[in-house]
């Protein structure tokens, strides 16, 4: 039984697993940097503890401060949250071998869904449709000039070790190829360490859709429905919604049925979200797993009733999930708006500062996961996330109309701090949102 | 991958490798003044690799300011002349190079900068502590064996005349 979890992020994620501790009676320790000891979570907690100084390299990505963390105020399980360590399995395996439960999936099976090409070769073997492409990573150009002529244009070529829009490029024609394949090959040694490339169809116009999944330790694994994510800026998730709008139900079954196969090859443990891309004739697609609690998990838990970090610590407990797919109901309409301090109007460069002004909205079914308060100053050392507006309604149109006043009532300012608020207003307002006719490339062509 | 590495070489044979490559990884950390943030001991092809990360200190005008912060023990500020010697990186806190041994610096002593003071042990890395400036010890502020955070006071220090 978990009694105590080392916290290892920050921001509002951090604060999320707290509450979560709270309510279950388990000691919170916030393992914090030193730009944010003054930082929210550090003041919910049960305890906290320092593990270096602002750059995440140092602290939270800093893998023997956590783990002298963890040991130095008796954690006896580690909470990734999402984002720094919580998808490197060297990490999940570190915890495991000091006698530390890692709230995350096992280790090896964390790594071979890491690399997209073990990935893709396991879903395939479930069953999974992928996109045209290569089965496994390509090692030469050539090779790959001559896979691309077979797929067909336009395509994509993505990094093995890429995610969350990193490492990837679009390549609309043969002339364009070699030249995005060297830089992409380039970036993806720069930022992963590993240059191992493949390339598959790309759709111009399609709908990210992703299943999220909970496995036990003990062989039951269920879905909770979908989350429409199509709303995105270079490749960062801004409005996801759940259930995914004007998808058939056999559909969104299908799917889950599809992510719970992939999920069972895989060995998967805990909580994890496949993501699928749907065309417009609502053919779907395998992009990837990602092995850890998402930024939108929100969503899901509003429309289900699950407690997702409750859950992921039941799971790493050994409890069983205790349910089947028959018991998880989903009922009405949830979205979730990120709040980001950047400003739209200079290309969304980051605009963080001192928030002298800070009211955020309450209110009927209105949600809002963030760390910020008034007085505190967004450090440039981390991402720009401010808070995390979630809504509930019993239909999308009024769950809409209810983030639209929820928006309305943020007052975020200060001096040289810029926020998303009215964009993502004019996002909610689009005739193609509200017709469902929005796909992963709407906004960039706004 | 590893088919290859068990294809070629014996069990035992990469289990002396990888021994003597942890010696060596070992060795090098415990010379480095701070932790090393990634290390990694392969034997394809033998691999060691050891990560330092930078090292810059945030400035004092990032840190948030301490409104917000009731839990954090107001660091009494060090009485004139006197300045403190803190943690750089989160560990146990050890005084002597061996249990029994004699502590590296005891009360009253003088010390230079750059004269090891203390271990902090993370991970098993033994990393030792290090005066930054000139001094005479006023107080020893951990107790031996204690585990200590990020940025702890650990010594205070009377400044050399």
């Amino acid at each position: 039984m978990i009694s105590s979890i080392l916290i290892a992020n920050r921001g509002e994620i951090a604060v999320r697993v707290a509450r979560t501790c709270w309510e279950l009676g388990i000691r919170s320790i916030a393992a914090h940097s030193s730009a944010d000891a003054g930082s929210a979570v550090v003041c919910l907690a049960d305890d906290s503890i320092q593990l270096g100084p602002g750059p995440a390299k140092e602290s939270y990505l800093n893998i023997p401060a956590v783990i002298e963390a963890a040991r130095a105020r008796g954690a006896d399980a580690i909470h990734p949250g999402y984002g720094f360590l919580s998808e490197n399995s060297d990490f999940a395996e570190i915890c495991e071998a000091e006698g530390f439960t890692f709230i995350g999936a096992p280790p090896k099976v964390m790594a071979q869904l890491g690399d997209k090409s073990s990935a893709r070769a396991i879903m395939l073997d479930a069953g999974l449709q992928l996109l045209p492409g290569s089965r496994e990573a390509i090692d030469s150009a050539d090779e790959a000039i001559a896979l691309a002529d077979e797929i067909g244009y336009p395509l994509i070529v993505k990094a093995v070790a890429g995610g969350g829009g990193r490492g990837m490029r679009v390549v609309r024609s043969a002339a364009e190829f070699p030249r995005a394949w060297a830089e992409t090959r380039a970036n993806a040694v720069a930022i992963f360490g590993d240059g191992r490339l493949y390339v598959e169809r790309y759709l111009e116009s399609a709908r990210h859709v992703e299943i999220q999944i909970l496995a036990d330790q003990h062989g039951d694994v269920v879905h909770l429905g979908a989350r429409d994510c199509s709303l995105q800026r270079r490749h960062q998730k801004l409005v996801e919604e759940s259930p995914a709008p004007e998808l058939p139900d056999e559909l969104i079954q299908e799917m889950g049925a599809a992510a719970v196969r992939g999920a069972e090859a895989a060995g998967y443990v805990g909580a994890g979200t496949f993501e699928f891309l749907v065309d417009p004739e609502n053919r779907f697609y395998f992009m990837e797993v990602n092995c850890r609690l998402q930024v939108e998990h929100p969503v899901t838990e509003m429309v289900t009733g699950l407690d997702l970090v409750r859950e992921q610590i039941r799971i790493a407990s050994g409890e069983p999930l205790g349910y089947t797919q028959a018991d998880v109901v989903t009922t009405g309409a949830a979205i979730e708006c990120r709040l980001n301090a950047e400003d739209p109007a200079r290309g969304f460069a980051p605009a963080p500062g001192l928030l002298e002004e800070c009211t955020l909205p309450a209110g009927p079914f209105t949600r809002v996961d963030t760390h910020v308060f008034p007085g505190y100053r967004v450090p440039p050392l981390y991402d720009s996330l401010l808070a995390k507006l979630i809504v509930w309604a019993p239909t999308r149109d009024a769950a809409i109309a209810r983030m639209r006043r929820a928006l309305s009532e943020v007052r975020l300012s200060g001096p040289g701090v810029a926020t998303t608020r009215d964009f993502l207003s004019e996002i909610l307002d689009h005739p193609r949102f509200r017709a469902v006719e929005h796909d992963t490339a709407m906004i960039e062509n706004l | 991958m590893t088919a290859t590495l068990n294809g070629h070489v014996p069990a035992q044979d990469v289990d002396q490798v990888v021994t003597v490559l942890r010696e060596q990884v070992l060795a090098l950390a415990a010379q480095a003044s701070r932790a090393p943030s990634l290390v990694r001991v392969s034997t394809r092809d033998v691999v060691v690799e050891v990560e330092w990360s930078g090292g810059e200190q945030v400035p004092a005008a990032e840190v948030p300011a301490p409104a917000a912060a009731p839990k954090i023990p107001e660091a009494a500020a060090p009485a004139e002349g006197t300045f403190t010697l803190c943690a750089g990186t989160v560990g146990v806190f050890y005084r002597a190079p061996e249990p029994g041994a004699k502590p590296f610096v005891a009360e009253g002593d003088s010390i230079r900068p750059g004269q090891q003071v203390a271990i902090l042990e993370a991970m098993k890395l033994m990393i030792p502590v290090e005066a930054d400036k000139a001094g005479r010890v006023v107080e020893v502020l951990v107790e031996d064996g204690t585990p200590v955070e990020h940025g702890q006071p650990l010594m205070l220090l009377e400044a050399a005349q």
